[in-house]
């Protein structure tokens, strides 16, 4: 059976967080990189995605400006740019994860 | 009789309902545990990622977006495009190591980041609180729908939908879901890009459109042999292409974005999919192929709500059309917008479309409350010793328990509000979930007794905040209250976790495992 996990509850008990040994350091680099890619598209698209609300409310003029036809820039931003944009930051966030894999074998080998 | 059957929205029905019993037949043969709650992890991206697409693009969204669209103008796109945030969320912090630790259900997860049955039973009260939110308004859509479309009983549909899940899910198991939702995605979204060559075809560009919408104002001809008053309708073009229609404030827009960004990583049928990929890598494949799809999907469902607004005002519809948009309500959009563009037959595809989005939203519902009653209560807490034929039954077991109980619950929210209801399921996963798996997969710190009190008290405030919002001063009552349910959530975990420093001992093992390279393929 592919991927199964049997699990039991093993009593593994627990320590005082301070107790805790370090993480190892291939894991602790793993996690360490994965994490400031994933934070860093993460703030990225949240600016993107906050901004249109702030620029809604607090710049009108501008976000409902007409840019093409009777689309206007929010609308655009909103509707357009910002479905693609899902898509290039998780395309992004694979690309660079595939990467690291990638240089992870190569050292291990 | 005869005349009936052979409408085209009545032939794409039943062929619809032929091919799920075809599929599920096929993959009626669930001989392990494996098999049936996680279709023996065998699926890649291609079909996985349809079948996340298939269970996250619900009826609600289907019929919905394009109706608030139609209805609010810019503030509906603004709502279709904070459901398309959390995808992209989950696939850079959860997917690969959700698949990579590799068990069965949600409440695993929690069970042995901890090995606590405690922390397994929160989170089960959990998922059947979300699931249960998230199914009535399912059960509610399709009800509306056999009811709008072939005069049956609000009771009828209800009934009839749940025990058309019961063999659907009851029989596939995950392998017959899985097939079921991705077949059932590209029926929703060959109906969406059949509209959109109609309307084009029909000459309706959008920003020619959108330039006819924007510049009207006043009564729309047409609309007054259905309206309330006898009077023609008042349309103000420039209005629906600003904001402030459906969320009153800027906090308002801010709480419901956050609300709806962070509850897709929280909910339990969606989390549930990444254990069926053989590995991390397709699981990663398979958010981004679902990422690529629902975009697609909120784009068209925006342009065909203006596609709908745009025959609407210009009054020229038949009355049939003109009818139903106004009397139908805004779920009548998509039916009448293909009405009007392309017949019956193109009606009939669309009929066809929203069921397969109510059958593939709740299928994922029933799989993965059924694994939290039969893997997580029943054979943790009632039948230890239960063998791998004993947990298939008592998976199916549980599907029919849901279905009475799902049931119960679609009847008793006749009258309710099908956005409200999911947003309260989305509300309760961004407050509970969503801070339990970011921390626990990211964290070493998190502590059972963290993540217990983040489930209990994320569940508790966003059920009081929804529910009872009188209770509340003004500024504390948000329409989706994410702006202070998901803080809460997470500032839970986080300071009773500090308070309490007893960590499992091997927090290290666990991490190893779900981000390690050698766990890509477990």
């Amino acid at each position: 059976m592919a991927g199964s996990h049997d699990y039991d509850y093993v009593e593994a008990g627990t320590v005082d967080v301070k107790d805790l040994p370090p993480l190892d350091p291939t894991t602790n680099k793993i996690m360490k990189d994965e994490f400031t890619t994933g934070f860093g598209l993460t703030v990225l698209y949240f600016i993107f995605i906050f901004s249109i609300p702030v620029m809604n409310w607090f710049a009108p003029a501008f976000a409902f400006k007409k840019i093409w036809g009777g689309m206007t820039v929010t609308w655009f931003v909103t509707t357009v740019v910002m479905m693609a944009m899902a898509f290039v930051i998780a395309f992004v966030h694979t690309t660079l994860y595939e990467k690291r894999l990638k240089k992870y074998e190569m050292t291990n080998k | 009789m005869i005349e009936a059957l052979v409408e085209p929205k009545m032939m794409l029905t039943i062929a619809l309902m032929g091919t799920i019993v075809y599929i599920t037949y096929l993959t009626k043969r669930n001989t392990t545990a494996s098999d049936f709650f996680v279709g023996g992890r065998s699926f890649g991206w291609f079909t996985n990622g349809s079948a996340i697409g298939g269970d996250y693009l619900s009826a609600a969204t289907f019929l919905g977006i394009a109706g608030l669209t139609f209805q609010l103008g810019y503030d509906g796109a603004y709502y279709a495009f904070c459901f398309s945030i959390g995808l992209t969320l989950l696939a850079i912090f959860v997917a690969g190591p959700l698949r990579r630790f590799g068990a069965f259900t949600v409440a695993d997860f929690l069970a042995y980041r901890f090995h606590s049955k405690r922390a397994r039973l929160a989170a089960v009260l959990v998922v059947l609180a979300i699931s249960g939110f998230y199914a009535a308004p399912q059960l509610l859509g399709a009800a509306q729908i056999l009811s709008m479309f072939f005069g049956t009983s609000y009771e009828f549909g209800i009934i009839f939908t749940c025990i058309v899940m019961i063999f659907y899910v009851g029989i596939g198991g995950m392998k017959g879901t899985t097939i079921n939702q991705a077949l059932e995605l590209w029926i929703r979204l060959g109906a969406f890009i059949v509209m959109l060559i109609a309307a084009m075809y029909g000459g309706l560009h959008y920003d020619k459109i959108l330039t006819a919408i924007h510049s009207f104002s006043g009564p729309i001809t047409g609309t007054s042999p259905y309206a309330l008053d006898g009077s023609d309708i008042n349309f103000d073009g420039a209005a629906w292409t600003g904001t402030g229609f459906y969320f009153p404030t800027f906090w308002q827009t801010i709480s419901m974005t956050i609300g709806l960004a962070l509850g897709t990583i929280g909910l339990p049928h969606i989390l549930l999919r990444f254990y069926t990929n053989p590995s991390a890598k397709a699981a990663r494949k398979s958010a981004l192929m679902a990422i690529g799809i629902a975009s697609a999907f909120f784009l068209l469902a925006v342009y065909l709500g203006v596609v709908g607004r745009a025959i609407f005002i210009s009054g020229s519809a038949s009355e049939e059309v003109m009818r139903d948009l106004v009397l139908g309500g805004n779920n009548m959009v998509i039916p009448t917008t293909a009405l009007a563009l392309g017949g019956d037959w193109l009606l009939g595809l669309v009929i066809a479309g929203a069921f397969a989005a109510i059958f593939s939203n709740l299928s994922g519902l029933f799989i993965t409350s059924s694994g939290a009653l039969a893997h997580d209560l029943y054979a943790t807490f009632m039948k230890k010793d239960i063998t791998q034929k004993q947990r298939v039954i008592a998976g199916k077991v549980a599907i029919v328990i849901l279905g009475v109980l799902y049931g119960a619950l679609g009847l008793l929210v006749k009258d309710a509000s099908i956005g409200h209801l999911v947003a309260l399921a989305f509300t309760v996963a961004a407050s509970t979930f969503t801070p339990i798996f970011i921390l626990g997969i990211w964290w070493r710190g998190m502590t059972e007794k963290g993540a217990i009190a983040g489930l209990i008290i994320g569940l508790g405030v966003s059920m009081w905040m929804i529910f009872l919002p009188g209770t509340l001063p003004s500024f504390l009552q948000f329409k989706i209250p994410g702006i202070v349910t998901v803080p809460v959530g997470f500032l839970s975990v986080i300071i009773v976790s500090l308070l309490d420093r007893k960590v499992p001992a091997d927090v290290n093992d666990f991490m190893k495992r779900v981000h390690s390279k050698e766990s890509e393929t477990v």
